[in-house]
């Protein structure tokens, strides 16, 4: 098993064989597409594409299953925005009035377009990290001529990031060592424990930063001025190479794009009165409400 | 033999602190030796080794007075980088010399910073993971790998960039009995096949002894005593005095002596310590 | 005859981690109140995992642990922590309030001791620890190791238990600091009866110190006895990739002219070498 950001990936996975160039270049373009697309039937095809690759990829899909009360309460907090805070209009057609707030269809709509836009960009996010190493992000990084600063900023975030979450289950044991027991205490008192968890964790990343800076100073690295013309040599980038279907993956993601601005544009579809599925949802709520 | 440090009368405060972290030093150290430096906790040899570096001044605010030349170049004048090209330091903390996602960047890392290619990057590669065993260590990150590990990372980092002189700072107060050792034999075949310019701060005696040709006492800041090893551990009354604690074997042999059993140098390796009670002993009966 | 009812009874203690990996397999100790212990083996053999165990953060995958009479597996981590106190290795995961005092009363505040009681804890544990009153309202992160090792033992301390694991007391602490430590850990033992289990490897503190050596080695008990005889067996040892001071291995070197290979001081191989040449 592979260790990547978000779960683990099987040693025998295709995904591997794919240079990290292309696996960024999916995440950037294919999160784009939502933007274009209204009709949430076509969000919602393109979400399960997105799932399908997980498991094309051999991704971990139980891991979902964390994702499940996310997605819950994001479509939640996006509805009652959209209803109870929206604004209204003249010609907004009321559907139901529910403790004194009235529910106009037009909102209902829109936030489901939204939230079915959203999610997708979400899951091709969750399918990047979770098919990329440490490594697969600053390589794809630094094969699109990031500065280098921006790379190795990032891979120290995700390095430290990596410590801090080791020591926060040391310090979640220390509290537990002095009788800490959050069972059948009041929501003021964990809240308060939990608080507490900043502090050790604190003192360690200052504690360390200092060795750690002096660390990159030693290895006579240092982010302005002379040493940052250096040319690298960017000996990790020689052990990827660009292989045929690499080509193809890049060449079939444009074209898509490409083929869904031409159509969203020129031919007008992914438009909203073309849903089936907006459609479906009126004719529900007319009948309850009207 | 060339001088490759020179300090003279060097003193560092600290900002903010009211004495001088070490004072009025004078310490020269010559190109090829081994040099073991000790003291107690807050005695100033950190201090020292960073100043060595050229991360003090460059990294800490304080006064300095006195001069500390490296390759007969005050520190402060060479240029960002040039320095680390000829001195590399290794730290105590494995976890926080870490810097990169695996092992094989965290090598790569500094042999980029000074501008090598990619073909000499390679040979660098292979000689340093052939001297410290890391082959079989390159793809992993960090967390999958132990603290002895990470250490001999950091090690070969420094070693990838082949400084002419290498400071490791306490290197070994974090691992186990057999990581320890693991590093100093490292430290070994350095010292044979290469001719650097070693100075190790340690309190593990043990391993650092026979490997040491110098070495030096810190005490409170100043610089109490210097010299060969032999020579150094034969004042043994002093080392305690100013707070060191010499490995049991000598502390063995300094007890005799005192008791006016036994005159001669003291063994520095358990071999020869044996050999010499096996004498004592055939001689007394 | 009283019989000697052992405080911590381990029996055939198996523990896996979650991604299977075993890391205690078939443990089996008695532990007596008042003992001064060792705990040593190579990095990955277990002790850590061990005294996690010990003191109820880890509940056993196999086999039974009973301290004071309460099975772990039955019982609550705040029971057990009251008897078991585990200080971590690094004393900056284990230091949470702004200030010594409070950090010190944090766990009697934990165990919901009446306010009155708290202080009394705390009071004692300043005491016992001689941390000096100008650091009382300090706070934990600006101290020296030493100090900050010190408020974490008082931390413990202020639970009361009768057994006190330290992991890594010396490390990075120089000789004195060292001593200083260990010879406060020595009176807890002698003085107030606490049971002391140190894990360390540094081998002539052990010998100075410690009155039983527990060794462990590839997740398993590999010796167990009185410091003199687990130091005496090189080939065990050997086995846990440890070695035993310098002084006992000259005397091992030498046991033929008549040295005891059990030898753990300096002031041992002077009176051995006297008789030997008088």
């Amino acid at each position: 098993m592979n260790k990547t950001l978000l779960g683990y990936v099987p040693e025998k996975s295709l995904i591997y064989a794919v240079h990290p160039f292309v696996k960024l270049f999916f995440l950037l373009v294919v999160s784009l597409f939502p933007m274009f697309v209204s009709a949430p039937d076509w969000n919602i095809i393109l979400m399960l594409v997105i799932v399908l690759l997980m498991w094309v990829s051999r991704v971990n899909m139980s891991t979902l299953k964390i994702y499940i009360p996310v997605a819950i309460s994001m479509g939640t907090i996006i509805l009652i925005s959209y209803t109870v805070l929206g604004g209204t209009h003249p010609e907004f057609e009321l559907v139901a009035k529910v403790w004194g707030v009235n529910i106009y269809w037009e909102r209902i709509r829109d936030a489901i377009i939204v939230y079915f836009r959203v999610l997708p960009m979400i899951f091709t996010m969750v399918f990047f990290l979770s098919t990329s190493r440490e490594r697969d992000i600053i390589v794809s990084m630094r094969s699109v001529r990031i500065p280098f600063v921006v790379t190795y900023i990032t891979a120290m975030a995700l390095r430290a990031a990596g410590m801090v979450l080791e020591d926060f289950q040391i310090v979640r044991q220390a509290e537990q060592a002095r009788g800490f027991d959050p069972v059948g205490k009041s929501i003021a008192y964990k809240i308060r424990q939990y608080v507490m968890y900043m502090v050790p964790l604190f003192a360690l990343s200052l504690r360390r930063s200092e060795e750690f800076t002096n660390a990159l100073v030693a290895r006579g690295y240092a982010f302005t001025g002379e040493a940052t013309k250096v040319k690298r040599a960017d000996y990790i980038l020689t052990h990827y190479s660009y292989k045929y279907f690499d080509y193809i993956f890049i060449f079939l993601v444009s074209v898509s794009f490409i083929a869904l601005l031409v159509l969203r544009y020129g031919y007008g579809y992914f438009s909203v009165d073309q849903s089936w599925l907006i459609d479906l949802l009126r004719n529900a709520l007319s009948v309850r409400g009207g | 033999m060339s001088e490759v440090i020179k300090i003279t009368d060097y003193s560092w405060k600290y900002i903010n602190t009211k004495t001088p972290a070490v004072e009025s030093i004078n310490l020269t150290v010559e190109e090829g030796a081994f040099i073991g430096i000790i003291g107690p906790n807050g005695s100033g040899k950190t201090t020292l080794a960073y100043s060595m570096d050229g991360l003090i001044p460059g990294q800490y605010n304080g006064i300095k007075k006195g001069t500390v030349e490296v390759f007969g170049k005050e520190v402060e004048e060479y240029d960002r980088g040039e320095l680390q090209k000829l001195v590399g330091v290794v730290f105590s903390d494995p976890e926080a010399q870490f810097t990169a996602m695996t092992v094989e960047d965290e090598l790569v890392f500094g042999m980029e910073n000074i501008g090598l290619s990619v073909p000499e990057i390679q040979e660098r590669l292979d000689w340093v993971t052939e001297l410290t065993d890391l082959k079989n260590l390159l793809e992993k990150p960090p967390y999958e790998i132990s603290g002895g590990q990470k250490q001999r990372v950091a090690l070969a980092a420094v070693l990838a960039m082949m400084p002419k002189i290498l400071i490791l700072d306490e290197p070994t107060s974090m691992l186990d009995p057999i990581s320890r050792m693991r590093i100093f034999d490292v430290l070994a075949k350095l010292k044979k096949e290469k001719n650097s310019t070693i100075i190790v701060i340690e309190h593990s005696l043990e391993n650092l002894i026979p490997l040491a040709d110098r070495m030096v006492m810190m005490s409170d800041g100043e610089l109490v005593l210097e010299d060969e090893t032999q020579a150094f551990f034969q004042k043994t009354g002093f080392l305690f005095e100013k707070g060191a604690f010499p490995p049991g074997l000598i502390q063995f042999f300094y007890e005799l002596n005192q008791r006016n059993l036994y005159n001669g140098d003291y063994p520095l390796t358990v071999a020869e310590a044996s050999l010499k009670l096996n004498e004592m002993i055939k001689k007394g009966k | 005859m009283e019989e000697n009812i052992n405080y911590i009874q381990v029996t055939n203690l198996d523990y896996e981690y979650p991604d299977g990996t075993q890391a205690l397999k078939g443990i089996n100790l008695e532990i007596g109140k008042g003992e001064f212990i060792a705990l040593i083996g190579q990095n990955g053999s277990g002790k850590t995992t061990l005294s996690k165990c010990l003191n109820g953060l880890y509940k056993p995958t196999r086999g039974d642990i009973i301290v004071d009479g309460l099975n772990s597996k039955k019982s609550s981590i705040v029971q057990m922590v009251r008897r078991v106190g585990y200080v971590f290795q690094n004393p900056d995961h284990q230091l949470f309030n702004s200030n010594c005092w409070d950090e010190i009363a944090y766990g009697p505040h934990n165990i919901e001791l009446t306010e009155p009681e708290v202080v009394e804890r705390v009071e004692e544990a300043l005491k016992v620890v001689g941390l000096p009153k100008i650091y009382h309202k300090e706070h934990p992160f600006f101290l020296s190791k030493g100090l900050r090792q010190r408020v974490a033992i008082a931390s413990i301390l202020a639970l009361r238990p009768q057994v006190i694991i330290v992991d890594e007391p010396t490390t990075g602490q120089d000789m004195k600091q060292s001593l200083e430590i260990m010879d406060f850990l020595k009176a807890l033992n002698e003085e107030l009866g606490h049971t002391i289990i140190i894990i360390t490897h540094d081998m002539p503190i052990v010998a100075k110190y410690a009155k039983r050596v527990i060794a462990m080695g590839q997740a398993r008990v590999v010796a167990d006895g009185a410091t003199r005889e687990v130091f005496a067996q090189s080939e065990v040892l050997k086995e846990t990739f440890l070695a035993p001071p310098q002084i006992t291995q000259l005397a091992q070197s030498v046991a033929d002219l008549g040295f005891d290979p059990g030898t753990l001081t300096v002031e041992e191989i002077i009176n051995q070498f006297n008789s030997l040449t008088n």
